[in-house]
């Protein structure tokens, strides 16, 4: 019967699942990765609750990284942060896949097979949209001096943007808030980041801004409305480059597309 | 705002008027130097060194886009908009009845500074007007650079234009300073430039971009031996012209951008469609078409094909030929001129091969030359690579079969071609084949220059 390993929607949450798989050493066929809470029941298949643990997380990452190479592993660590229900069946295909290569470094160029494929794309989606955000990203000036930046990402996208900030900005607190995930990277000044989850930020002290955040904002917005060049205006293109989704938590896009 | 801004200045008290002036300088400031092409934030990769502020990320980041479209990467200003020169395209021309500014250095590292931290920018673009003098200019913008980077240890990206005529030991301090600089070739032939710059000199715009060329060379050669030598314009330099206000062909241009490349070792070349922002009898009339964007495209386009497609100016165009088809992108054109290559099997074709053929990128070539070697690739394994068949199609097989019958025949192959077309401006779909390759300012076609091709 087709084994299904259930796990949390995490990176030590799938990792894990591939863990159980790779060592009951489960051919594609005879089992799937499902992600709780997106679980699509079906018939004929035997359920199993993963354990999971760091320590297969790392077991599986020191695999993948020996056999499979540096590369693959980041192409393999962003699909595993896409919002995607089959990301985990992806991946161990594609790793399995790998086996049958002579050179199994050379995995994630064989994008004739369609799990790589899957991975390759789910990869690039993450790596697109986290690269995005490092430029869509807006920080407001809280009265603290605390920098706030609130996002809206479809994947899960916080541990990859966060260390570009954490480098850029190092002389500074900030924090950045994935509204769709519920997770926030806390930055205090020169420390490193950390990745907080389902606790509780006062929520009212991220409206109160300091006092010359306004100032700036409306400095930046006027910036951006005059140094468009009339006779070249063209929304569409504009569209094309910043699609709607970011624009809500943009300061210069704020009321009024 | 700025404007609104502007006038309620007018009449404050001396104390409420220095915050007010920041909102109006910015947007004096920021209108005159939207005409400059321009925001990259790309090719030097720099981590922060955790006492600082900034970065830089080799590929470049956009922070946002403007309505026009365009790209808002950096905070693109001018120092000072008052300018003792007359160059008649000019909005800041020092004929011209504008309001004038001046930021103060102390003024510009606030804004980076707080801009950047913001993260709604990804450095400065710094440019200028001519004040006073080139070297009195020169000394401002280095001396705004300098607060920039030493009291506010700002990392990030900094494009500053070198001004043509300041002293080279000037360019040479900025250009420690700075990621990127340019020199601005204004307009594509030296005619062009007498005829409409009358103070500018092709010789004086040559001579900064020399001079970075070779002080690059010389400091590469010393980064190789000493890791820790500071970095001399580590992005490189770029230049704009300006297309469309003298009669210049496509081909003059191409030549010009060619030998840019080649002798002159610039990063980008950049084209800026013509903007209407002044009358004056030696620049083109006024139409209702707007600036000829569809000609900016296609040298873009081209300007692509030479840098990192292997092709030369002269494959593309020529004497008899001189301007691109408005119908096909320059590729394309080249392709249906070409079809005795033609059709290229994928299993099989080298890369140079590869990156000939129309709608295949320099990404879907690469990744076909890998994936290949792991198997034979047949239309649906391509179109999982990522690669757009719309029109490469025509010029294809894979294992020696096209994907439907099609007559390798330029007529057949075009007429298909322009069925499934790119989006093009009104005007030119409603054309028909017999005005092939006429251009929106074609009226200057009859006298152009035919001296002084190359720089």
């Amino acid at each position: 019967m087709k084994k299904i390993y259930v796990c949390n929607d995490t990176i030590t949450g799938i990792f894990s699942a591939i863990y159980d798989a790779w060592k009951e050493g489960r051919e594609e066929k005879e089992c799937g990765i499902a992600l709780k809470g997106m679980l699509e029941q079906e018939l004929f298949c035997e359920y199993l609750p993963v354990e999971e643990s760091i320590h297969k997380e790392q077991a599986v990452e020191r695999l993948i990284k020996k056999h499979l190479g540096g590369q693959a592993y980041a192409d393999i660590w962003q699909a595993a942060l896409a919002a995607d229900r089959d990301k985990g069946d992806a991946i161990y295909g594609t790793m399995l896949a790998a086996r049958r290569l002579c050179d199994s470094k050379k995995i994630m160029e064989h994008l004739s097979h369609p799990q790589v494929e899957r991975v390759f794309e789910l990869s690039r989606k993450v790596g697109s949209e986290a690269h995005n955000y490092k430029g869509f990203l807006r920080f407001r000036e809280l009265s603290g001096g605390i920098l706030y930046g609130g996002i809206a990402p479809k994947n899960r996208i916080l541990t990859c943007i966060a260390p570009h900030f954490a480098d850029r900005l190092p002389q500074e607190n900030w924090l950045i808030h994935d509204k769709t995930h519920h997770m926030y990277a806390v930055h205090e000044a020169g420390k490193e980041w950390v990745l907080v989850e389902n606790e509780r930020i006062q929520e009212e002290r991220l409206g109160q801004v300091s006092e010359n955040e306004q100032m700036y904002a409306s400095l930046w917005t006027a910036f951006c409305r005059t140094i468009s060049i009339e006779s070249r205006e063209n929304p569409r293109c504009q569209m094309q480059h910043l699609p709607l989704r970011y624009r809500p938590e943009m300061t210069e896009m704020a009321g009024g597309v | 705002m700025g404007e609104d801004t502007g006038i309620q200045t007018i009449g404050l008290k001396q104390t409420e008027k220095r915050e007010l002036d920041i909102y109006e300088k910015l947007h004096i400031l920021t209108d005159a130097a939207k005409y400059d092409v321009a925001c990259t934030s790309s090719g030097v990769d720099r981590r922060g060194d955790g006492k600082g502020m900034g970065n830089c990320e080799k590929a470049g980041i956009c922070h946002s886009f403007s309505a026009d479209g365009r790209c808002i990467s950096l905070l693109k200003i001018l120092f000072t908009n008052e300018c003792i020169y007359d160059c008649k395209y000019c909005v800041n021309r020092v004929s011209n009845d504008v309001r004038r500014t001046s930021f103060t250095p102390d003024e510009i590292c606030r804004l980076t500074m707080e801009f950047y931290r913001r993260n709604y920018i990804e450095g400065l673009f710094l440019s200028s007007g001519i004040l006073k003098s080139p070297d009195y200019t020169m000394e401002l913008l280095y001396e705004s650079l300098y607060k920039l980077r030493t009291e506010c240890h700002f990392q990030g990206y900094i494009h500053v234009k070198a001004i043509p005529g300041a002293s080279p030991e000037l360019i040479r301090k900025v250009g420690f300073l700075a990621d990127r600089m340019s020199v601005n070739l204004e307009l594509p032939t030296a005619e062009g430039l007498k005829l409409l710059a009358p103070h500018k000199s092709r010789k004086n715009i040559l001579t900064p971009m020399r001079l970075v060329q070779k002080e690059r060379d010389e400091n590469s050669r010393e980064l190789a031996l000493y890791r820790q030598t500071p970095k001399f314009v580590p992005a490189g330099q770029s230049t704009q012209m300006i297309i469309g206000a003298t009669p210049e062909s496509d081909y003059q241009i191409m030549k010009v951008t060619e030998s840019l490349y080649k002798k002159f070792e610039l990063k980008r070349v950049f084209y800026s469609a013509f903007v209407h922002v002044n009358e004056d009898k030696a620049l083109p009339a006024r139409t209702d078409d707007g600036p000829p964007l569809l000609r900016e495209h296609r040298l873009y386009q081209a300007d692509w094909l030479l840098r990192y497609y292997h092709f030369q100016a002269d494959e593309l165009l020529s004497e008899e030929e001189p301007n691109f088809n408005v119908l096909f992108d320059p590729k394309c054109n080249w392709a249906l001129r070409h079809l005795e290559y033609f059709p290229v099997e994928i299993n099989r074709a080298d890369y140079e091969m590869l990156l000939r053929v129309p709608g295949l990128g320099y990404k879907s070539a690469t990744r076909i030359v890998k994936a290949r070697r792991l198997g034979t690739l047949d239309f649906a394994d391509l179109k999982k690579l990522g690669v757009v068949l719309k029109r490469a199609v025509y010029f294809i097989t894979c294992n020696g079969k096209t994907m439907y019958p099609i007559k390798i025949e330029e007529e057949s192959i075009a007429r298909n071609l322009l069925d499934s077309r790119e989006k093009l401006p009104q005007e030119v779909r409603n054309l028909g084949y017999r005005q092939l390759s006429l251009f929106d300012d074609v009226r200057f076609r009859e006298n152009f220059y035919e001296k002084d091709l190359c720089v």
